[in-house]
């Protein structure tokens, strides 16, 4: 694989273990977030300044990194869900404003220059690069499609979607929403804080603009596309909207154009994504699959 | 004389300056239907949401099993045993209908952070979902999302439901209404069965053949005051009852 294939890789494995966060937000517990990047963000802030200023190794500054962004994410979610829908949409689209300015303008982030002479991980003395990063990348991912997937098969889950669907049937039914939705945003937003540490890692250098608004609209869109609420959506819809614009790299100037084209055309024809319930794939594979199992 | 089970008493809902729940006062004891009856509007549905707490009141107490309950989130009053349905069907639609039953199950492990990570459906509980599913008769659909499901069996599930929540109380708010003729029937044994079981059962109706017949006592309510209160026979003699439903000259022609 050129090393070309493999930066693309890495870049798009990383962003799928972000929307497979924001997948426990947006598909398993209904609560739009359109500041998704903000959690990337603050990940990858706090894994870069543990690794640069407090000297602490990737693997030790990991669970803190994540433990770091979960809470910040209860903290943000606190009030965020206090509000419904289009609200909610806004309200995080503020938060990844205020998230990223404070990035950008505080110098204690490294203000407008960012931070850098972030150290590359080290796994058993060596230096993780190209293909090594990738496969620990691809570890990562399949930790968390596994708890993803675990997450589908609990209670906490039932309750989530019980929230999604009907919350005030799902409170008569001894499920706390306010309990469910923050659980959601914690998970989902750790997950983001993970993905965050392993781009600073990889990046060596980040800078206030790589987790801006449209970032968050990037993830969403890779959900939207994939399947919210699906377990391999998120990884689909990363990998589709993260090849595709390299193959047409020539159409580089109509790019948002056929972003907004493709999300319209889903919203009208897919609305559960390639990967949902009553997708045109689902369809096709279901045969193929149960004769797999048979 | 026993305990009541659920007591309210002087409760009040203000909406603005529209009394929707005006002082309201009525035990329940333990295994008795009792009906809540009054014209479109006199505060059924709001005195429901009082007790399940979904609305906090504007003055008053609820009291379940002993303790005040008033003030309480609706999660916490399910956790206590008081199941509730709604009169506009909520189903968890992109669920299916075994799936729907389960979420009622889960109601005691909600409330605990170590209990809601193990896994949902186990044996046991489908075999209970099951069965609660058979009581309303849903056991061929039990697969079926539940978003597909037509008005009369939604309103089964949503009884299925509570009575997997509601192991001392039911509140069932116009569960006859949309049901054809034999799925009355069905449903009034259903109740009667459940009330055997040792279940209190508190229910809003419309239809007057089903309230007459099935409850022990009614509750009459009009614009959000309690105007009657009694066993049916004596309801459907009461003069404030009958002027309510027919108005003032109804009670010449009545008598």
């Amino acid at each position: 694989m050129s090393s070309y294939t493999i930066t693309i890789g890495t870049i798009i494995v990383i962003q799928a273990i972000a929307v497979c966060g924001l997948n426990v937000i947006v598909g398993y517990a209904g609560q739009i977030s359109l500041g998704h990047a903000a959690f990337f963000g603050i990940g990858a802030y706090t894994a870069a300044m543990l690794s640069t200023k407090a000297g602490l190794s990737f693997w030790t500054a990991l669970p803190l990194v994540i433990a770091i962004g979960g809470f910040i994410g209860f903290l943000l979610g606190l009030p965020s869900i206090r509000v419904r829908e289009d609200f909610l949409a806004i309200t995080t689209i503020g938060i990844n404003f205020i998230v990223e300015a404070v990035f950008r303008y505080v110098p204690f982030f490294g203000g407008a220059l960012g931070i850098g002479g972030i150290p590359r991980i080290v796994f058993f003395g060596e230096r993780l690069k190209g293909m090594t990063f990738l496969l620990l990348c691809l570890v990562f991912l399949f930790l968390v499609l596994l708890v993803c997937w675990w997450l589908t098969r609990c209670w906490a889950s039932l309750a989530c979607y019980a929230v999604r669907d009907e919350e005030s049937a799902a409170s008569t039914m001894g499920i706390s929403h306010v309990r469910f939705k923050l659980l959601a945003f914690v998970i989902g937003t750790s997950m983001a804080a993970l993905a965050g540490s392993l781009y600073a890692h990889y990046m060596q250098f980040i800078n206030a603009g790589d987790f801006s608004f449209p970032v968050s609209v990037g993830f969403l869109s890779m959900l939207v596309l994939g399947g919210m609420g699906t377990i391999w959506g998120p990884v689909i819809g990363t990998l589709i909207l993260g090849v595709l614009p390299e193959i047409f790299r020539p159409l580089v100037d109509y790019r948002i154009l056929f972003y907004t084209l493709l999300l319209l055309l889903m919203i009208r024809f897919q609305p559960g994504g390639l990967l949902g319930e009553e997708s045109a794939m689902r369809r096709v594979l279901a045969p193929i699959l149960r004769r797999g199992k048979a | 004389m026993t305990q009541p089970l659920l007591s309210v008493n002087g409760v009040s809902k203000y909406f603005g300056g529209l009394k929707a729940v005006d002082e309201v006062d009525f035990d329940v004891f333990p295994r008795e239907i009792l009906g809540i009856l009054g014209p479109n509007g006199a505060g059924k549905t709001v005195l429901f949401n009082l007790i399940s707490g979904i609305y906090q009141p504007t003055a008053g107490e609820v009291h379940f099993c002993g303790q005040r309950i008033d003030g309480l989130p609706p999660h916490l009053i399910a956790q206590r045993g008081m199941g509730r349905t709604f009169q506009i069907v909520k189903p968890f639609g992109s669920l299916t209908v075994l799936q729907n039953v389960l979420v009622a199950r889960g109601v005691m492990r909600y409330g605990h952070l170590t209990k809601i990570w193990g896994p949902w459906g186990s044996k046991a509980e489908i075999r209970e979902a099951m069965e609660v599913l058979d009581k309303v008769g849903l056991t061929e659909l039990a697969q079926r999302k539940a978003s597909l499901l037509p008005l009369g069996n939604l309103r089964r599930l949503e009884i299925a439901r509570a009575l997997i929540v509601g192991h001392t109380v039911l509140l069932l708010d116009e569960s006859f209404s949309g049901l054809r003729h034999d799925e009355i029937g069905q449903l009034e044994r259903l109740i009667r069965r459940i009330r055997d079981d040792g279940r209190t059962i508190i229910l809003i109706e419309h239809n007057m053949r089903v309230t007459m017949g099935l409850c022990d006592r009614i509750v009459v309510l009009d614009h959000g005051r309690k105007i009657a209160e009694g066993a049916p026979k004596d309801i459907q003699q009461d003069e404030a009852v009958i002027e309510a439903y027919l108005g003032r000259k109804g009670i010449s022609h009545a008598s």
